[in-house]
């Protein structure tokens, strides 16, 4: 095997789960697009009015916010896991840190500031204002995409409905009203139930059932009070 | 250029040609959807029926054909959409959403959609309703 190929096997080895997610989100969105196309068609056939090729799908609101509003119900979900695993527990779930260690404790458990260690990210050492963002960046950058995401899923939200008012010879909506709509909403509510219902399953399950050699669950033979051990 | 900002020069470009691309841009069809409106007013003013119904959308053609039993060049006639011969300066609103217009006069409002031939009217002579569609003299079946 030449040397070439041993980097690439070795970088798909280290990097499969990434890999793995974002080709199967790659595949998801195109299957989406496809399906989404098919549907937004037959609602324009079912009004007697001129059907769209994909590329027009793709580039519609009608598609845009399909795609945002799971996008912004995503990153809620992880922003959201991210924050409060600092304050509260599950004990028993290797989801959860162990009760004693609640809050962001100290810069020593953290290795931060005078703590770090040589190989620690530069910002880690830094102290002050970098490493008060650095220390917190994984769930700002969270909640920023689902902010923006949120917001897109608004704008491209008010352009679908005011398509579908306008087809439906209704009046259309401005974005303040929009916001406050049950449309909005709906789209919004219905995504957010069941990514909290996921989130309270994972940390509740995980305290008595196992997935052997996932880091996801605790070892098969680890006691179900045992909190914060990692299989 | 930084990876970086190859990345975001990519992201922008790709955002523009997706907002510009395919049905034009937000303006051009504003202006194309009140030029469509405009001209179907002028022609129902001036009592042109080959004109009127070059701007109807075919299930409106249909339905003018049906419930008159003549041809829509004739039929259109006997409908009472109120007609006038106005200006651009007359409309009193414009909403473009998608391939969706509503054009608003001082005397009628028209819903529009996008064909390929252009924009076509899929309603006229409408009024509203209170939490209902608009109430239309002349529209699909």
């Amino acid at each position: 095997m030449s040397p070439m190929s041993r980097s690439v096997r070795k970088f798909l080895r280290e990097n499969g789960l990434g890999l793995v997610f974002l080709t199967l989100f790659a595949l998801a969105v195109v299957g989406q697009a496809f399906a989404g196309h098919a549907d937004f068609n037959n609602q324009l056939a079912a009004d007697d009015l001129q059907q769209v090729t994909l590329g027009e799908y793709m580039a519609s609101s009608d598609f845009a916010v399909d795609v945002m509003e799971n996008w912004q119900s995503e990153y809620l979900q992880f922003f959201l896991y991210v924050f409060l695993t600092v304050w509260l527990v599950q004990r028993g779930s290797p989801e959860s840190k162990n009760p004693d260690k609640i809050g962001v404790e100290s810069d020593e458990e953290q290795r931060v500031g005078p703590h770090a260690g040589s190989d620690a990210p530069r910002w880690a050492a830094a102290g002050g204002l970098r490493l008060k963002l650095y220390a917190s960046s994984l769930g700002y950058v969270m909640g920023t995409v689902f902010v923006l995401s949120w917001l897109a899923q608004s704008i491209t939200g008010v352009a679908a409905y005011n398509q579908e008012q306008l087809r439906q010879l209704q009046a259309p909506m401005s974005w303040p009203k929009y916001i406050l709509s049950a449309d909005f909403w709906s789209r919004t509510l219905q995504n957010w139930q069941s990514e909290f219902l996921a989130i309270a399953s994972m940390a509740v399950l995980s305290i008595y059932l196992r997935q052997r050699g996932s880091p996801e669950s605790k070892p098969v033979g680890a006691a179900h009070t045992a909190t914060g051990v990692e299989g | 250029m930084p990876w970086r900002w190859r990345w975001g020069a990519a992201f922008t470009t790709g955002a523009a040609l997706v907002l510009t691309t395919g049905c034009g841009t937000v303006a051009e069809r504003r202006t194309a959807a009140m030029d469509a409106a405009l001209d179907f007013e002028r022609a129902l003013g001036a009592r042109d029926g080959a004109a009127v119904c070059a701007m109807l959308a075919p299930s409106v053609r249909e339905e003018v054909e049906r419930s008159a039993r003549t041809a829509c060049e004739e039929g259109v006639l006997t409908e009472e959409v109120p007609s006038a011969a106005p200006a651009a300066d007359d409309i009193e609103g414009v909403d473009v959403s998608g391939r969706q217009a509503r054009v608003v006069f001082p005397a009628d409002t028209l819903f529009l959609s996008q064909f390929s031939g252009g924009w076509k009217v899929i309603a006229a002579g409408c009024t509203p309703r209170p939490q209902r569609p608009y109430e239309c003299l002349l529209k699909g079946g």
